[in-house]
């Protein structure tokens, strides 16, 4: 059964979130992707509602690493699910593998058989349903974690990489004395 | 009640003695005082009277979150904890606010704060797992620097747990100890670090599955795209040749690599610097990386002190950049169409001290051992530092023997001396683990603390040299800090005025959660009659009301306030609650949670108007960079106006009956009558 749409044809994967090197955007481990991911699906935040995941590096602070449901094209996640097409469902136009909670019955299949470590897929204890990424599908602005990434580190997979930031006002290596000591201190 | 959102609801009380854990219902406190610093300041004023010392095990460390922690808000990320602070010289009550990300996993846990007390029979730690809440002992961790405290804590706990540490300092009880959470987020002020090792409490480490809900979605989110103007510009790695710092720019042979980090959960913002790949004092690979805020890059170089701008601190609507946009680098470039860019870009530079050369290997050595002690920087490297500096350079340190030539541009003297610091090794490093504002009094202070150092030149006056004495002490045992002399000097008069007023009705520093902002309206009226006119009473208790929303709703002091966005705070506060207040509303809560600050330092340490003019008077009798001095009958005025506007008795400093009663503190008012502390 081919599910795959124009933009993903010939991948393994659909099309996704990605995190961009750090030589392109360094990730500053704010959290506000899973934050923004469990506010415009839950109106709560919290780790069981994330569809994103961020293992902040919490001493070093470069490392930070954002991992994200890749929209498999061959999808186990749903050939697992017992309420395939109600619970587990496929945008075979937009490529996306998402989960209707309305018949979602908590089962944890889907979990299991995602082929990721960590697992993509959340589960929310309080209501019993799986949660995973849907990139946002309904959404007018797109998927909510690229909109809100202060520093541009992920976007979709099929989208060209952010520009870099713009020139500083002032040349830098500058040799003005009065130049550098514009640089406030708080 | 209708149903407050932000809050999970319960704040768990925790004793280290006994091992018992109760739940106090949050709704206890809220939302009459807000959050964060307001609920500490209630707490500690319901529990702890006079008499108790940092120390003992009656202090409490009171930890609270706000509503806006973990809702998504930008600035919630921000926590505080008080309590009786040892770093206070006298020893006082007093708050520290501190970012990272225990705070929001607290809340996942279900608390927005924890009282604790007492103190543990033997070396621990507080396990926090949901609902489960257990003292476990810390023999794996007692001993560790903060940053393998946090990693072995992540062994044993798990990658996702959240932590509040302390390293060797607060072990060993150094009275500017700090309480870390990450990399260089720590609470600084206070020493609550050595507060934790008086309970023998080594950490404190959460994790947390439940939810935190806003009451408004959209209102968060537009609040997240408001907020501090987020300009959503990438953060690649960044290679430079040249350290550009305040007042530095020198070449570094292997280069400077850097980004940009965030500080605290959810924020939208990335004010500090990252440097990448340091010299490390502590690490087996002998690099590490190392963030950069304010004081950092001085240990890096002093030969001028910190300059100023007027936009750092004044705005007009045209040119108008949080503190957090301008330390990003990210900053838009001035509108030159405002006519009053000669006004705010009129650059202050910093006075000239030549302390100590450019190094940037020593620097960054400095700034990790502080990190990785648990030292507060503030009391290391711009008190302690420039302290040895300029009293060698007046022959005056020459009978104190610290095993090594005195020299703090040697980084291997600073080694030496933070270890022997850190381990209390020896008279002087006992001595110096006691902060500064002890040390120099036990050493005498009038030849240790007063003397003048002859080094300072002022570039404002043409290299004019100015006396400054060679201990920066500002107040409350706290160094100088925007205070128009010492650290951050060049600040102009009409902002070191009302910094001053903040200071002296404080009792530690303030400035970390109240650097000064007005408009430029403010800077012009303030000018034409500093001392006499209300325009520099009225812009302290402006920053002051602010700085209390601040630390309560909570938010970051390097985004707010915005002066041209006064009810920020209040959409802040609804849309984490859902409870709608006006903008007069927030001020008068406010106005409560100041008021209840100062009854407790009245009723617990019989501060009164004497008791604070007095110490602030001696830092602000040395000239600022400009050469204006303290004028002390001016002053007086000028206390006599901000005690009026505040409603509190001009001759005891007090709050009257009134205002405490009109802020809805008439039992406050009423147990300060009992023990005669309500002015006549």
């Amino acid at each position: 059964m081919e599910k795959n749409t124009p933009a993903v044809n010939n991948k393994k994967y659909g099309r996704h979130i990605v995190q961009y090197p750090p030589e392109v955007s360094a990730c500053v481990g704010c959290n506000a992707c899973e934050i923004v991911c469990a506010l415009v699906h839950e109106g709560k935040t919290g780790p069981m509602l994330r569809r994103i995941f961020l293992e902040r590096d919490t001493v070093m602070l470069f490392n930070h690493v954002i991992y994200t449901c890749q929209h498999c094209v061959d999808h186990p996640c749903y050939d697992a699910c017992p309420k395939k097409d109600a619970a587990m469902c496929l945008d075979e136009e937009k490529g996306i593998v998402y989960i209707n909670p309305e018949f979602c019955i908590g089962c944890k299949r889907c979990i299991k058989a995602c082929p990721f470590e960590p697992k993509r897929i959340n589960f929310n204890k309080s209501e019993k349903k799986a949660v995973k990424c849907d990139l946002c599908r309904d959404r007018e602005n797109g998927p909510a974690c690229v909109e809100f990434c202060q520093v541009r580190c992920i976007g979709l997979s099929d989208q060209p990489l952010p520009p870099p930031p713009p020139a500083p006002p002032l040349p830098e290596g500058k040799p003005n004395e009065n130049d550098s000591e514009q640089t406030p201190s708080a | 009640m209708e149903k407050l959102y932000g809050y999970v609801g319960k704040i768990a009380r925790i004793n280290l003695t006994s091992g018992e854990v109760s739940i106090v219902p949050t709704s206890n406190y809220v939302p009459k005082y807000l959050g964060g610093r307001g609920v500490c300041n209630k707490i500690f004023w319901d529990e702890v009277g006079p008499g108790v010392k940092a120390f003992d095990p009656e202090n409490k460390i009171i930890f609270m979150t706000g509503p806006t922690t973990g809702t998504g808000i930008p600035t919630g990320g921000r926590t505080v904890i008080a309590g009786i602070s040892p770093q206070c010289y006298p020893e006082q009550y007093t708050w520290s606010g501190i970012g990272g990300w225990f705070g929001a996993e607290l809340k996942y846990a279900g608390y927005d704060g924890l009282i604790i007390e007492g103190k543990a029979s033997d070396r621990s730690y507080i396990w926090i797992n949901d609902d489960e809440i257990s003292i476990l002992p810390a023999d794996e961790i007692w001993g560790l620097y903060t940053y393998e405290t946090q990693l072995k804590l992540e062994e044993i706990h798990g990658k996702d747990v959240k932590s509040l540490v302390i390293g060797p300092a607060g072990e060993n009880l150094l009275r500017m100890a700090v309480v870390a959470s990450a990399n260089e987020t720590a609470a600084g002020k206070g020493g609550f670090g050595a507060v934790f090792g008086s309970k023998n409490l080594k950490a404190i480490t959460v994790r947390g599955t439940g939810t935190v809900q806003p009451a408004d979605v959209d209102a968060v989110l537009r609040l997240r795209h408001k907020m501090g103007k987020p300009l959503y510009y990438t953060n690649p790695v960044k290679i430079a040749q040249a350290f550009e710092g305040p007042g530095m720019n020198f070449p570094v042979e292997e280069g400077v690599k850097e980004i940009r980090t965030c500080c605290s959960h959810g924020c939208n913002q990335h004010c500090p610097r990252l440097f990448l790949d340091v010299k490390s004092a502590t690490q087996k690979s002998g690099r590490t990386n190392q963030v950069s805020k304010c004081v950092g890059p001085f240990a890096i170089e002093w030969v001028n002190d910190c300059s100023w701008v007027p936009a750092q601190t004044f705005a007009t609507e045209q040119n108008n950049n949080p503190a957090c946009l301008m330390m990003s680098g990210a900053v838009v470039p001035p509108d030159l169409t405002d006519p009053a860019v000669p006004e705010l870009f009129d650059v202050h530079p910093g006075d000239t001290y030549n302390l100590w050369e450019p190094d940037y290997d020593r620097g960054m050595v400095i700034n990790e051992l502080c990190s990785q002690y648990g030292l507060n920087k503030w009391d290391i490297i711009v008190w302690l530092m420039p302290w040895l500096a300029m009293g060698k350079k007046e022959g005056v340190l020459d009978d104190l023997d610290l095993g090594m030539e005195i020299d703090p541009s040697s980084e291997e003297f600073m080694k030496h001396l933070l270890e022997m610091i850190v381990y209390r090794k020896g008279y002087y490093g006992n001595l110096f683990a006691e902060g500064m504002a002890r040390a120099i009094r036990e050493l005498g202070k009038e030849k240790y603390g007063d003397t003048i150092y002859q080094g300072r030149f002022s570039k404002r006056l043409n290299g004019q040299r100015l006396d400054i004495p060679i201990s920066f002490e500002a107040a409350w045992g706290y160094s100088a800090h925007w205070n128009g002399r010492g650290y951050q000097g060049s600040i102009d008069i009409t902002a070191w005025l009302p910094i001053l007023l903040e200071l002296m009705s404080s009792s530690r520093d303030p400035q970390p959660n109240t650097h000064h902002h007005d408009t430029i309206e403010y800077m012009r009226e303030a000018r034409k009659d500093l001392y006499h006119g209300l325009a520099v009473p009225k812009s302290a208790i402006m920053n002051e009301i602010k700085a209390e929303l601040k630390e309560a709703v909570t938010s970051c002091d390097w985004q707010l306030p915005d002066v041209y966005w006064p009810s920020a705070e209040a959409e802040l506060f609804e849309a984490a609650t859902g409870v709608k207040m006006s903008e007069e509303e927030m001020i008068t809560a406010a106005e409560r949670l100041k008021n209840l600050f100062r009854a407790i330092l009245i009723r617990n340490y019989g501060r009164t108007r004497e008791m604070e003019v007095n110490e602030v008077l001696p830092l602000h009798s040395y000239p600022d960079a400009d050469g204006n001095v303290l004028d002390q009958k001016g002053f007086d005025v000028l206390v006599n106006n901000y005690y009026k506007l505040r409603g509190w008795d001009i001759k005891t400093g007090w709050p009257t009956r009134e205002t405490y009663e009109k802020l809805g503190l008439k039992d406050v008012a009423d147990e300060l009558e009992a023990i005669g502390k309500l002015p006549d």
